[in-house]
């Protein structure tokens, strides 16, 4: 992987795209609750108000501020995304370094073990879990990034076995590296990009995963997210407030899902060489 | 490098993953705490009989053996829907011909257009349309279920008012045959667009990339070098090499998918497992809300067990490896 990839990339017209809104919407998720003067949870305003000059989007049915609910519900659909994404990651590392350094009766009960999760949809554990436990979010990410590491553990793994034969590995074991030292080193470095895209990957489907799990009304009803104002909104949709109330959620979760998508889509472009050609 | 394991061991994950799967739905109740039943109900809408309160707390509170559960999954045994009150298997049974009949022919439709899409742009590469097909679909790919499905309602049947925006027939409406497949169709029309607008940028930007690979491929240059009509070079030669990555792709997301499927289902009120699935999560019946996750999860495996059986088609490769 010795190629100039960070020319490429900067060059991806949808690399770009996906940076851009990204960081855009970064700091206004940052940012956000300096943005508004409103708690989000401040149920004091006239309900159903249309938008004015203190309340730039209105008021919903239950007298919130709709501008600070969204920036609020923002923060936490990208920090739900980011912290699945990171622990999911962090778990396939692991299985995959390991299954493909050791090898062996490990490697077979890891790759077994991800096959049988990849088998079992997550979408339905979150489900089970969600209706009969309630737990907090950071449960739901958790559970969430358990069952989803074996795609990112099985391209790691893939590719660290070419690696782990390569010369200069070969050359350094020779010189009496210990094991930990070539994986720190030489094997974790090489398989950089593949962190990206699977960060990426997954990253997205958390993003998702939480909006719709929000708007089937299976997230704590107080806890701000965009998926449960897009489905609290449409039980509204008869008024005249798809523009001020169903369209911004919509608009920004379909934004927030579209920067990661084209990263996602970039990244493997860029760096997978089988499907460089390709475009 | 293995890629695919001996069919055996795939029938043998899938088996496992399965009894996982209702392990799990027998045994998590077990973990809830104390008197769940008053907490849950309490503090919804749904107001409960004394006899429907010991009945549900006898059927969380009753400790029966995993065997005797799994006869009664095979039996269609499952238990009564409190909010419903029936029984939660003839709910289900009810509603799964309409999330076939939505969730089947979107993918059909999406593989075969993206299928025929990808090979046809990929052969025509570099031109105008080539550039904006992939751009576009690109873009599209970005975007979720929940919000073309949003946007799809808000204009076609609530601004235009050109299709119902819920339901999936018009109910009591005495129609011949013929009115009502009209009706059908028109109920589909918006939720079966927004899982279009989903599924076929994914299987069109697969299709062009393989595509585009294959084309490369010296036995595409002998083909065209011996003359063949183009037509038979990219689809007898070079686009069945296309299909293998296609139904590898539908079988790894068919779980993420479904979850778009649960939400523009209830976009749309449309009458199948998900509207059912969110009716019960609002009404917090949690014996439908189980069988609901349980049967859904079977589903799943016995699709993806089935594309087994599909790839050794596809591909025959595959087929003589062991």
């Amino acid at each position: 992987m010795h190629i100039d990839v960070r020319g490429q990339l900067v060059r991806d017209p949808w690399f770009l795209a996906g940076m851009g809104l990204a960081l855009a919407l970064g700091l206004l998720t940052l940012l956000g609750p300096m943005l508004t003067p409103h708690d989000p949870h401040d149920m004091s305003f006239q309900p159903l108000t249309p938008p004015s000059a203190v309340h730039w989007l209105g008021v919903n049915d239950g007298g919130m501020d709709i501008f600070s609910e969204l920036l609020y519900g923002m923060q936490n659909t990208v920090g739900f995304g980011l912290f699945t994404g990171l622990i999911a990651l962090s778990f396939g590392m692991a299985v995959g370094l390991a299954a493909a350094w050791f090898g062996g009766w490990l490697d077979q009960i890891l790759m077994r073990l991800a096959d049988i999760l990849i088998a079992i949809p997550a979408v339905m554990i979150l489900i089970l879990t969600a209706a009969l436990f309630r737990p907090s979010p950071m449960i739901l990410a958790l559970i969430l990034a358990v069952m989803s590491w074996p795609t990112t553990a099985k391209a790691i793994r893939s590719q660290a076995l070419i690696v782990k034969n390569r010369i200069h590995i070969q050359a350094a074991r020779q010189m009496g590296a210990s094991g930990s030292y070539v994986v720190v080193r030489h094997l974790m470095p090489e398989l950089f990009p593949l962190y990206l895209i699977g960060f990426a990957a997954k990253a997205r489907m958390a993003m998702f995963m939480e909006a719709s799990l929000a708007f089937l009304g299976l997230s704590d009803p107080s806890r701000k997210s965009l998926g449960l104002m897009i489905g609290f909104a449409l039980k509204y949709y008869y008024l005249d407030v798809w523009w001020n109330w169903i369209m911004p959620p919509v608009l920004l979760l379909t934004l927030l899902i579209m920067a990661v998508t084209f990263l996602a889509i970039s990244l493997e472009k860029v760096f997978d060489p089988r499907l460089k050609e390709a475009w | 490098m293995k890629i695919f394991l001996r069919k055996h061991e795939r029938v043998l994950a899938y088996m496992l993953a399965a009894l996982i799967m209702i392990y799990l739905s027998y045994g998590l109740p077990g973990f809830l705490p104390g008197d769940f039943v008053t907490a849950m109900y309490s503090s919804s809408h749904v107001t409960l009989t004394a006899d429907q309160e010991a009945e549900i707390r006898a059927f969380y509170t009753q400790r029966e053996g995993f065997i005797h559960y799994l006869v009664n999954l095979f039996t269609l045994n499952w238990g009564y829907s409190y909010a419903f009150l029936t029984p939660t298997s003839s709910l289900i049974l009810e509603a799964l011909p309409w999330t076939l009949l939505l969730f089947g022919s979107a993918h059909l439709i999406s593989m075969i257009f993206g299928f025929i899409a990808g090979v046809e742009l990929a052969w025509r590469r570099g031109s105008f349309w080539e550039k904006i097909g992939v751009g576009s679909m690109t873009i599209m790919e970005g975007v979720p279920e929940i919000g073309s499905g949003v946007v799809l309602l808000l204009v076609f049947a609530l601004y235009l008012g050109w299709f119902p925006s819920s339901g999936a027939e018009t109910a009591y409406a005495r129609q011949s045959a013929g009115e009502w497949a009209w009706d059908v169709l028109r109920h589909l029309a918006l939720p079966l667009s927004t899982l279009i607008l989903a599924y076929f940028p994914g299987n069109f930007l697969l299709a062009r990339g393989s595509m585009v690979m294959v084309l490369k491929e010296q036995f595409v240059q002998t083909a065209r070098a011996k003359g063949l009509p183009p037509l038979r070079v990219r689809y007898v030669h070079a686009a069945r090499n296309v299909l293998l990555p296609m139904v590898t792709r539908f079988g790894l997301r068919l779980a993420f998918m479904l979850t778009g499927a649960l939400v523009v289902e209830t976009i749309y009120s449309y009458p199948g497992l998900g509207t059912l699935l969110f009716n019960a999560i609002g009404k917090r019946d949690l014996p439908l809300i189980q069988n609901i996750v349980l049967f859904s999860s079977l589903m799943v495996l016995l699709i993806n067990l089935a594309l087994d059986y599909v790839y050794g088609w596809v591909d025959p490769r595959v087929r003589h490896a062991y």
